[in-house]
């Protein structure tokens, strides 16, 4: 729920409960004051009556108004004084309506009666309707302007928010362009745009760091394997190392080997991350290939893989380097995973590559396959070619999927 | 032949200068960048290798300088960077060839070789052991006046071997000789041993000396003792 409506809900909540109890009270005090006034009224009636007897010692004319009535009735018992209120008849509007009535006992020549003097409470009920109407509609208006100005205040005041937020939202570490907030005059805005400016200048500078860090780390690692390299292919032409010790030589060789090719990936995933590689032209993805096909040629036919392909005309917009590295790597692992005497099957379509394979096992996690140093128990690999795979599809945002159908093992790349 | 090593790494230099010794060539060192300056300035160099990291000083300069003075040593650089800007950079600049480390000293000893033919007066393209011998121009390899028949991977494997003649080269350093950093070496074990098997089935058809050892099952020597 937003913040505008909660707090909305609650205030509107809140004043409408408070004017509906204070209308009600309103309603029953005024009601209460206004047949005060008409008994009132009775009673000034009835002193006259009273005063009226008194001198002359008859019992006055009865009156039939349209607001006041006076009757008499002959009774035996005297009736006991009270105020009641009754519908009564208006002969005038020809209908039904309230009245108030003062029933009090008077004695005329040894003769009681009961007095009723009647007085229509419509006037009353009239004025009271009148100012309930008014009184509703205020709260109405009311109402409806505190919404409206909740509305207006809180969108205007809210708006720097929004604008830090979608600021943050567009914050991308690979495109350090730093963000830049609007000046709000609310103080809380100012202080988390402030906030928010010093994480990222921290984040992007740690990230910076960090990346120069690597690539550093890297280069400064090529001069010490370069000497350990050198160091064994002196190693070897000493006559008198044995054969054991030769195939201790023979590891380390394997493992500088490694050593030098994880180097060599981590740096050009770093210059991928860096986006060292701008330029882009157009690429025939079919000529890669094939080139790629043929560098490759002998590592396939020591499998005895079978390759079959399908070659449309497809181009893409890339780094040259890059399209040679995205399709070697695709076809290395295509070669590397396959069994001996398997298939390859390459397809290419105007907007796509793919790569299928025969080889062990079953499917893949499609989830953790493309992560850094995944790599299935067989593989002999560092784990970092289909990362990288992924990393130049997400640079430029190429989606990349893998499929296992009918024991072959796909990857796709697909390109506008 | 005169070699110039430029290379702050004293036990990199130190295995450069162990390699090629034995192969006619006389190394000289240059740990920093002045002392490689007045080398430069004093002396002439078949061969340069120039690492253009250098503590106290762009070696990219050292290029420059040579140009400047009109000097015809060839150059190979010898970088940490592998990229391709800093290979083209370091190639326009007027190096003859550029090496990423780590290497192979068999890969090095080979490159210095073929910048060595590269800079001779033409005529002198011949490589000759024994009865074998690789015009590197032609690219034609005759073993007693015939001429042999050879896939290009079994001419880079041959002239590879020769030009590093009785030394042991690793099957990783053949692997890298043959089809680069992109491939691993254990991939290409077997695919290694068919060449080297073909390789030595050509040659002793063509009734040449049975020159090529396997040492240990870890790599091959070229050799005639």
């Amino acid at each position: 729920m937003k913040l505008q409506t909660k707090y909305n809900r609650a205030t509107i909540t809140a004043t409408i409960a408070v004017l509906l109890i204070a209308s009600i009270i309103y309603y029953f005090f005024l009601r209460y004051a206004l047949i005060n006034q008409i008994d009132e009224a009775l009673r000034v009636e009835e002193v006259e009556i009273y005063h009226l007897i008194q001198l002359h010692d008859t019992l006055p004319a009865e009156s039939h108004f349209r607001d006041q009535r006076i009757e008499f009735k002959e009774v035996s018992i005297p009736e006991k004084r009270r105020f009641i209120s009754k519908e009564v008849f208006n002969p005038l509007d020809n209908k039904m309506e309230n009245g108030r009535q003062l029933i009090f006992p008077v004695h005329v020549k040894r003769q009681h009666y009961t007095s009723i003097v009647t007085k229509s409470q419509s006037e009353a009920e009239h004025l009271l309707l009148l100012i309930l109407v008014i009184t509703t509609v205020v709260i109405l208006l009311l109402l409806a302007i505190l919404f409206i100005l909740n509305r207006l205040l809180l969108k205007k005041m809210w708006k720097p928010f929004h604008s830090t937020l979608s600021a943050m939202n567009e914050f991308n570490l690979s495109n350090p362009t730093p963000i830049v907030f609007e000046k709000s005059p609310i103080d809380e805005f100012n202080a988390l745009n402030a906030a928010w400016t010093q994480t990222t200048q921290k984040i992007n500078q740690d990230y910076e760091s960090l990346k120069t860090f690597a690539d550093n780390a890297s280069h400064e690692m090529q001069t010490p394997v370069a000497v350990i390299n050198a160091k064994l292919d002196l190693l070897i032409q000493d006559h008198q190392i044995t054969e054991k010790s030769m195939h201790h030589v023979q590891a380390m060789y394997h493992a500088v080997d490694k050593l030098t090719k994880l180097n060599q990936s981590l740096l050009l995933i770093t210059k991928i991350e860096h986006n060292q590689f701008k330029e882009k032209r157009t690429i025939n993805i079919r000529a890669v290939l094939k080139e790629r096909l043929s560098h490759l040629e002998e590592l396939i036919h020591s499998k005895d893989l079978k390759v079959t392909t399908n070659f449309k005309e497809s181009t893409v917009m890339m780094h040259h380097v890059l399209a040679d590295i995205l399709v070697n790597n695709l076809l290395v692992n295509a070669i590397r995973h396959n069994i001996h005497n398997g298939h390859m099957i390459i397809v290419t379509s105007p907007h796509s590559v793919k790569i299928s394979n025969s080889g062990e096992g079953t499917g893949l996690d499609s989830t953790i396959i493309f992560n850094r140093f995944e790599k299935s128990n067989s593989s002999d690999g560092m784990g970092l070619g289909l990362a990288i795979v992924k990393q130049i599809c997400d640079l430029y945002q190429f989606p990349i999927q893998y499929s296992f159908q009918n024991g072959l093992h796909s990857f796709e790349v697909l390109y506008r | 032949m005169k070699i110039l090593v430029i290379e702050d790494e004293v036990e990199l230099s130190r295995s450069i200068v162990t390699y090629l010794k034995g192969e006619q060539y006389i190394c000289e060192v240059a740990e920093n960048f002045y002392t490689a300056l007045k080398k430069i300035d004093s002396f002439e160099y078949d061969c340069i290798l120039l690492d253009i990291t250098l503590p106290d000083g762009d070696g990219l300069k050292i290029l420059g300088e040579l140009k400047a003075d009109n000097k015809t040593d060839g150059v190979i650089i010898i970088s940490a960077r592998n990229s391709i800007n800093d290979r083209i950079t370091g190639l326009n600049l007027g190096a003859d060839d550029y090496l990423a480390k780590p290497f192979h000293l068999s890969e090095l000893s080979a490159r210095i070789a073929a910048i060595i033919r590269r800079r001779r007066f033409t005529g002198q393209n011949k490589i000759v052991f024994n009865e074998i011998s690789i015009d590197t121009v032609s690219r034609e390899v005759t073993v007693h006046e015939t001429i042999m028949e050879l896939t290009k991977k079994e001419y880079q494997l041959l002239l590879y071997f020769i030009v590093n003649k009785g030394k042991v080269i690793s099957k990783n350093a053949i692997s890298q000789h043959l089809w680069g950093d992109d491939m691993n070496a254990q991939d290409n074990a077997d695919i290694i041993y068919t060449h080297i098997k073909n390789l030595r089935k050509k040659l002793h058809e063509a009734r040449s000396g049975d020159y090529l050892k396997a040492v240990y099952g870890m790599g091959y020597k070229f050799t005639d003792s």
